[in-house]
């Protein structure tokens, strides 16, 4: 009702007051919104005073455009719904803000609901629950026709934030994003803090040995260098080919060929074995010189079969990947498919193998490794490519000619190099052995069985990477255990290693520059003005200031009024933030309406002082600042919201009255005089200036009590009993009428008391009960309820000019001095009613 | 090398209005000085990543209102503290007498376990000096806490200060994060350990979000 005394002022002669309400509704499975339409009898009280007029479905036959608003100025909005059009004028100011954006956001969402229209409109007329409600004047002029939706004014679109952007603001820095970013500056900057170390020697071996026991010496093979080397991969292809090992990859050999390497290492140096694998008969050792364990780390090893089904473990690899110092590196063995013509088949392996092979991360937020992410890849193995287009013969005499070179162009895995079928990225060393493949076993003699193999280099080791070189790459024909002849080759690899001083300036670089990234991230914004104040705050006199808030961060921003511990809402009641919460884009701002409004429920604390126009507000940003905003001013207390008591014992007007005096009436108990040596007055005075006024002027008023009053002419009123200026009540009859509703509306305690609120219910058929209730009210609200029904007696008296009759006096001043202190349902008003009536009857008096 | 994790803590700087919190935040996370005052009118906050043992410690620093007024709210942000500076002016004796003040109220709005230290700022403004270092030393050591005369403006004592609260945070912590560290192997956050009711929280629904934690 607050606001309609706003728009009196501004009505037209023909115009009326209507209040338009939105209602959402949801009536399952559909959401059906609509606009209520009110009109008053006269300022809305009490709900007796409005009446629906009409519905204003928000369906598919609505439209509605906004005439861009000026700041200060009412809003025009058209509405057509139907063959119906309507102008609308709505205040300007947040609560008509807040109404369009709803009915916008209503409006958008509607879909074709259109033959559902009729049906709405009769489930309407219920009561309307969580409503709110605008007052209005309306103007029902016609209109010509309503442009489409797209004309939506700008106003509406912007009110309404949207969640994709919500979205937006969350995707802050994260914990794990940020230590993914650490590690890839640090990978990025890498040079800045590691350097080449001398290189290291790499021993890489590979031998086929046929499901053979080891039964001599490994030395030949693997104390071939002069040095001892500073790690040794040693690799091994069909080191069980019994069904035990293939179906429980179980198998004896493992330790008796660990057991053999082991022994036939160089003598000069400690080998620490640091990993071993085997899947079924491919297996890998890795062993390192002692002085370099402490270097190796993060360690890891993982195999993948691609034998019988492209699964099990007969062909496949092993892979064994390691840091060593700041150097990535993969050891992989492998054993591709057989025969001849499989060389696509081999491939293929490879392929898969590439794929397939992943090793699991010491950080389980990032993705898994494969063998292609390492700085150095070396691959050894039975690789199976063989000597294609050469019959065994022409093969056998290059070979015997030692003319290893054009041999070699009938390899299948160089061609397939070549063609980049296969290895791409892999440098191999020139073969300067023979064929390692196929002897008959225990001897150097090539294949004498029927299938007279054709010899081939099966055996092989290539790398991929910088900073590598090939010291010897050789066949070892001494061994003869198997059919294949075992390959060695020592790689010499330049290692990455961490200069720890240059590392900790890139790392606190890198974090320093994050740091700085991240806080540049954290949502702020600047104030206009962070303290308000409001000067002279009168009672039912709104007030509003605007707060400008631009989003000054590099993110988009979500704010929000919070609340501050012990405290339900984020501000004192009589102030309100419009909008309280929402959304700023990079660079946008926003205008929070700060409105101060104090009605009946906020008046009587502020006018006795118990309460003051002061408050703080915590503006929040979603992962951002808080702000305080101050708001500060004075409140010029009122007998609007003071209580017949503490009024009684004012002979001055309110505002002429000492603060304390104020603060002592409120304290004193309604019976009790001491405070003042004064004798109360028997009624309020300020009662007394409009009942008398009234009695003297208004008697005969036609509709007196039924025509609204006007906004200013109220203001007037309320100035006039508060200062005692000027010495008569200015202002109309109507305004006058309505100020007396007004004042006994605000009393924070009713003319009858809460506490004899059920007697009077109960007594509400029997007139002489009735009066022995009121005769025990305390003096003074017993005297303001007699004065009042005898001047409502003297209306009745002119019934025939001012057209009253009992029953709408009841109506109207039983809901204002029988007030329940609950909610109070419909037959409780008829009591009341009843009970009220007894003394507007002449009988009794 | 050994894996790393982060830990993330949050400190508080407290103090009269003036004495230097605002700026003695600029100059250690953006390493800036503000010859001028603007009031802090809010509470604002600020990261920084500290190494320290090897240990990535990350610190999200809340610069807040010193004015008196805001004392009330300002309080409720205090629970939410592993650390807490408490910032006198050396220039200002006022501001020294109300350090008494401002312990007083984190021993009763700061989780027990809070690490305090004793900060008395503008150690470069010798000629206007109130208070001698001595006396800051005797109020430490009477609570018990580190003490440090820094200057925003020179860059004195800066780092130090900073550093030596997280550390102090982080071995009141040593036992927490030893028993998570074998669990935990990302960050660890301190901050989200504590039962951390801000005051936005109270706003009630979804607003647990909107806080840092
Ligand atoms: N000479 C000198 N001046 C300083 C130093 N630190 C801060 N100031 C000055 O002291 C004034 C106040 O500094 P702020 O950092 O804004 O003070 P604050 O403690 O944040 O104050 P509030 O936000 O109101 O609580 C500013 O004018 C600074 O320039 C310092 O170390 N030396
Ligand atoms: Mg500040």
């Amino acid at each position: 009702m607050d606001q309609s005394v706003a728009i009196h002022e501004t009505l037209e002669r023909e115009e009326n007051c209507k209040i338009v309400s939105f209602v959402l509704e949801s009536i399952c499975p559909l959401m059906y919104c609509r606009i209520f339409i009110y009109t008053h009898r006269r300022m809305a009280i009490t709900a007796d005073d409005v009446s629906l007029e009409d519905i204003v479905p928000i369906s598919l036959d609505f439209a509605f455009v906004c005439v861009l608003p000026i700041v200060g100025h009412d809003v025009r909005i058209r509405v057509s719904y139907q063959e119906e059009e309507l102008e609308l004028r709505l205040p300007f100011g947040s609560h008509s803000r807040l109404f369009l954006s709803e009915v916008n956001r209503a409006w958008s969402g509607r879909s074709a609901q259109l033959s559902l229209y009729k049906i709405w409109t009769k489930i309407l007329l219920k009561p309307m629950q969580n409503s709110f409600n605008l007052h209005l004047p309306l103007n029902s002029s016609r209109g010509q026709g309503i442009s489409s939706r797209e004309e939506r004014g700008d106003l509406v679109r912007s009110s309404s934030h949207r969640p994709s952007n919500k979205a937006q603001i969350l995707a802050m820095p994260q914990f794990g994003l940020r230590d993914n970013l650490i590690r890839c500056e640090l990978l990025k900057n890498e040079d800045l803090y590691t350097y080449l170390e001398e290189f290291r020697y790499f021993f890489l071996g590979t031998y086929n040995v046929n499901g053979q026991t080891p039964k001599e010496s490994l030395c030949p093979w693997l104390r071939c260098t002069h040095n001892p080397p500073d790690m040794y991969c040693v690799g091994f292809q069909e080191l069980d080919l019994s069904k035990e090992a293939f179906f429980f990859n179980d198998t004896p050999r493992e330790l008796e060929w660990t057991k053999a390497v082991s022994e036939a290492l160089h003598p000069d140096a400690k080998y620490a074995l640091v990993k071993l694998i085997r899947l079924v008969g491919i297996m890998l050792t890795f062993y390192v010189k002692k002085e370099h364990a402490e270097f190796i780390s993060d360690v890891e090893a993982e195999s993948v079969g691609t034998g019988i089904m492209g699964r099990m473990g007969n062909k496949g690899a092993v892979a064994i990947r390691f840091r060593f110092h700041n150097s990535d590196i993969c050891v992989v063995n492998s054993h591709l498919a057989a025969h001849i013509e499989e060389f696509e088949r081999r491939n293929q392996d490879f392929k898969d193998i590439c794929s397939r092979l992943q090793f699991r991360q010491f950080d389980p937020t990032q993705p898994q490794l494969t063998i292609m992410k390492h700085d150095v890849i070396l691959w050894i193995g039975d690789l199976n490519y063989r000597i294609s287009d050469l019959d065994v013969d022409n093969v056998k005499e290059l070979i015997s000619k030692k003319d290893f070179e054009t041999l070699y162009n009938y390899d299948q895995l160089k061609r397939q190099i070549d063609e980049e079928a296969v290895f791409v990225g892999f440098v191999e060393g020139e073969i300067d052995f023979q064929p390692t493949y196929k002897y008959d076993t225990g001897s150097d003699k090539w294949d004498t069985s029927e299938k007279c193999r054709v010899p081939a280099w099966c055996d092989r080791i290539l790398w991929r990477g910088k900073n590598i070189k090939q010291q010897h790459y050789q066949s070892h024909m001494a061994l003869k255990t198997s059919d294949h002849k075992p390959v060695s080759s020592l790689l010499v690899t330049g290692v990455k290693r961490v200069n720890s001083e240059a590392y900790k300036k890139t790392f606190e670089e890198i974090v320093r520059n994050i740091d700085k990234m991240e806080n540049e991230c954290i949502p702020s914004v600047t104030l206009a003005k962070q303290e308000f104040h409001f000067r002279d705050v009168k009672y039912m006199q709104h007030q509003a200031e605007t707060l400008n808030i631009f989003n000054d961060g590099q993110v988009p921003c979500q704010f929000e009024f919070i609340q501050k511990p012990n405290e339900l809402t984020y501000c004192k009641p009589w102030l309100t933030a419009n909008p309280h919460k929402g959304f700023i884009a990079q660079d946008g701002s926003v205008d929070i309406e700060l409105e101060v409004f104090v009605n009946r429920s906020t008046a009587s604390d502020l006018n006795s002082g118990k309460d003051q126009i002061e408050d703080i507000l915590v503006l929040h940003l979603e992962h951002g600042k808080d702000y305080f905003i101050s708001m500060s001013g004075n409140y010029l207390p009122s007998c609007f919201g003071t209580s017949i008591h503490s009024l009684c014992h004012m002979r001055e007007p309110i505002q002429d009255m000492p603060p304390e005096t104020l603060r002592e009436l409120v304290k004193m108990s309604p019976t009790e005089n001491a405070a003042n040596p004064e004798k109360p007055l028997d009624i309020p005075k300020e009662l007394w200036m409009m009942v008398d006024h009234l009695f003297r002027n208004a008697i005969k008023q036609e509709d007196i009590f039924q025509q609204p009053g006007l906004k200013s002419e109220f203001a007037d009123i309320r100035d006039c009993l508060d200062t005692g200026i000027p010495d008569s009540l200015p202002g109309s009859n109507h305004s006058v009428a309505e100020a007396l509703l007004l004042f006994l509306d605000a009393l924070p305690e009713p003319v009858v008391p809460f506490s004899l609120y059920q007697q009077c219910l109960e007594s509400c058929s029997n007139a002489s009960q009735c009066e022995k209730v009121i005769s025990m009210l305390p003096q003074c609200h017993q005297n303001v309820f007699n004065y009042l029904s005898a001047f409502l007696r003297e209306l009745l008296k002119n019934s025939a000019s001012n057209r009253l009759d009992v029953n709408i006096l009841a109506t109207i001043f039983a809901s204002l001095l029988l007030k329940s202190p609950m909610k109070q349902d419909f037959s409780e008003k008829r009591k009341t009613q009843e009970f009220f009536q007894h003394f507007l009857t002449e009988a009794g008096h | 090398m050994a894996k790393q994790y982060d830990v993330l803590f949050r400190l508080l700087l407290l103090g009269d209005s003036g004495v230097g919190k605002t700026c003695l935040l600029c100059r250690f996370t953006d390493n800036e000085f503000h010859p001028s005052h603007i009031s802090t009118i809010g509470v604002d906050f600020k990261m920084k990543t500290l190494l320290i043992d090897g240990i990535k410690v990350r610190i999200q620093i809340w610069d807040t209102a010193g004015q008196e007024r805001y004392q009330t709210i300002t309080k409720q942000y205090y629970r939410r503290a592993q650390g807490i500076f408490l910032v006198y002016d050396i220039t200002s004796e006022r501001s020294f007498q109300h350090i008494m003040k401002w312990a007083s109220d984190v021993d009763e709005y700061a989780p027990d376990k809070v690490q305090k230290i004793l900060v008395g700022n503008k150690s470069d403004e010798v000629d206007k000096r109130q208070v001698a270092t001595e006396q800051g030393v005797k109020l430490a050591k009477a609570y018990g806490m580190d003490f440090f005369e820094t200057s925003a403006f020179t860059n004195q004592n800066i780092t130090e200060t900073f550093t030596r609260l997280a550390e102090q945070v982080l071995a009141a912590n040593k036992k927490d994060l030893d028993l998570l560290r074998v669990s935990v192997n990302d960050e660890i956050n301190l901050a989200a350990l504590e039962e951390d009711e801000g005051l936005c929280d109270n706003a009630g629904g979804d607003q647990g979000k909107s806080c840092w934690c």
